[in-house]
């Protein structure tokens, strides 16, 4: 694996260059805020999951969210760099994909590669859509929150008076509108992600030939769990299994 | 077997082309796809129009030169198989068939069906070859390498140099050809010494070039007349991002 003839290791400088500077880096960059956008959709999902368990611990772990202060922060500003950074270097991929390519062909055929593939910038664009409202929606309280002005705080059962956050997410989703907005928001980063998770494993080269059929099957069904888990809990609300 | 055929028509790099329209009447079956367009030049010529111009050499499928993509797919609709070994019988009497040069920014099409390859060559010179003054022939099996390793780096190096992956890629990205040239040195102990430069080199080359990105379409894979995996891009990934992170300065 190393190499025979001993040479001076690269610097900070030329490591910069080349992996914001070759479509070998920028597929790294990509892949790299990708897999790491991924890890927190998983956790975010977990959260949303316990709205089944009821309004007392939904609240109680948002609250416990809210009291982090600084990390929350942190944790903001991290998640916010790395969709810019995978944004970046997304416009500078297919912009030089699309300059690779001047002349169409008359006969342009697809012969295996799959939907999601196939969708990344358009799914991609659409998904920045929904976390923009999502965030405008749940976070700074500015679209969508008919019916909020009406929700008390919640009393928790130590007696802390909190946001009923739990009120907010039955009210919204008791408007079939917005629940089905959401899940198809949902939708659209689970067909992101069919292709998303093994591809970023192929760009970081994870996919080696024995491993390559595993992920190939693990990918889509992990992006499939990740979509069933975040569409429940608004389809629960709509149908009225939380209410 | 009667067909009419729908041909890119390119005067050279500078002037656009254009489609013309061509019957081809009493096909045999039997026929290659290549000795179809060498009757229907011939027909052309004796008509006094130009004959088309396409590439080709061995007619064997072990050169690289035949290209076209035919309705859509290079190297047309038999899988593992170049222009040269495709054969007529793979299509119907009265078929439209569109016959289009590949296309890429990266290989500019030199007349109607002909494209300029040199960016390959140039990607080669970069890296893709030993330095070592060889002396006299070495004992067979004098190094031993493990028949797995030895697998892995042959599949790698049937690659042909076609240049099918990139017109296959919507990307127009050389990473499969890339992929296969870097992968084919990195299973054998004589690539060793020369690994990190050679895959900076060639990767920066290819950039150079102004091939595409790799999305991971697979559609490279697909029409490989070599069946060329995309394994040796996931290798080659993993070798450029250790060579550029922690490797040596190329
Ligand atoms: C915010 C808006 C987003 C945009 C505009 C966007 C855009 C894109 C595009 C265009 C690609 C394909 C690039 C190519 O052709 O090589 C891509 C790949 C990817 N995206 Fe996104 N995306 C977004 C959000 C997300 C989110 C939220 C996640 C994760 C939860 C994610 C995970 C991934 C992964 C893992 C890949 C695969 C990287 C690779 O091919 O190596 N993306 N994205
Ligand atoms: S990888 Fe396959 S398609 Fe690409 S140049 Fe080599 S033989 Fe041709
Ligand atoms: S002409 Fe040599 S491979 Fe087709």
């Amino acid at each position: 694996m190393e190499d025979a003839v001993s040479q001076p290791s690269p610097g900070i400088g030329k490591v910069i260059s080349r992996m914001h500077g070759s479509t070998l880096g920028q597929k790294a960059l990509m892949a790299v805020s990708g897999i790491a956008l991924i890890a927190f959709s998983f956790g975010h999902m977990a959260g949303h999951l316990q709205m089944f368990v009821g309004a007392e611990q939904y609240n109680t772990y948002a609250h416990f969210l809210q009291s982090m202060g600084g990390i929350k922060w942190a944790i903001r500003f991290g998640l916010v760099a790395l969709t810019c950074l995978h944004i970046f270097s997304a416009i500078q991929v297919s912009m030089r994909n699309r300059a690779a390519r001047p002349i169409a062909y008359a006969s342009n055929k697809w012969i295996v590669a799959s939907l999601g593939s196939r969708t990344m910038r358009a799914s991609g664009g659409i998904v920045l859509f929904f976390i923009g409202y999502h965030i405008l929606h749940f976070t700074t309280l500015t679209v969508g929150t008919a019916g909020f002005e009406k929700i008390p705080e919640y009393k928790l059962i130590n007696g802390l008076l909190v946001d009923d956050v739990y009120r907010r997410m039955v009210v919204s989703f008791q408007n079939p509108l917005l629940a089905l907005g959401y899940i198809g928001g949902v939708g659209l980063l689970g067909l992101h992600l069919s292709h998303g998770i093994q591809s970023s494993l192929q760009t970081l080269g994870v996919l080696n030939s024995a491993y390559r059929p595993f992920f190939k099957k693990l990918g889509p069904a992990l992006a499939g769990f990740l979509f069933a888990g975040f569409a429940i809990v608004p389809l629960a609300v709509l149908v009225g299994i939380i209410k | 077997m009667n067909l009419t055929l729908k041909i890119w028509r390119q005067k050279d790099k500078a002037t656009p082309g254009k489609f013309e329209t061509y019957d081809a009447k009493d096909i045999s079956p039997d026929m290659s796809f290549l000795e179809m367009l060498d009757v229907v030049s011939e027909r052309a010529q004796a008509n006094g129009q130009e004959p088309c111009a396409f590439d080709h050499d061995c007619r064997e499928g072990i050169c690289g030169m035949c290209s076209l993509v035919i309705n859509g797919v290079p190297h047309g609709p038999e899988a593992a198989t170049t222009t040269c070994q495709l054969h007529m019988r793979k299509f119907k009497d009265g078929d439209n068939i569109v016959i289009e040069p590949w296309r890429a920014s990266a290989f500019p099409v030199l007349r109607d069906l002909v494209v300029d390859r040199s960016a390959f060559d140039r990607i080669q010179q970069k890296g893709g070859f030993v330095s070592i003054n060889t002396g006299g022939t070495p004992d067979g099996n004098a190094i031993p390498i493990s028949k797995k390793e030895a697998d892995l780096a042959m599949d790698a190096a049937s690659c042909i140099g076609c240049g099918a992956c990139v017109a296959a890629c919507k990307n127009a990205s050389a990473m499969l050809f890339v992929g296969a040239k870097v992968s084919q040195y990195m299973h054998l102990p004589q690539g060793q010494a020369e690994r990190s430069r050679r895959v900076l080199a060639m990767v920066e080359q290819h950039d150079a070039e102004g091939f595409g990105a790799c999305s991971n379409f697979q559609e490279c894979e697909a029409v490989c007349p070599k069946e060329i995996s995309v394994r040796v891009i996931a290798e080659m990934n993993r070798d450029y991002l250790r060579a550029a992170l922690v490797g040596t300065d190329a």
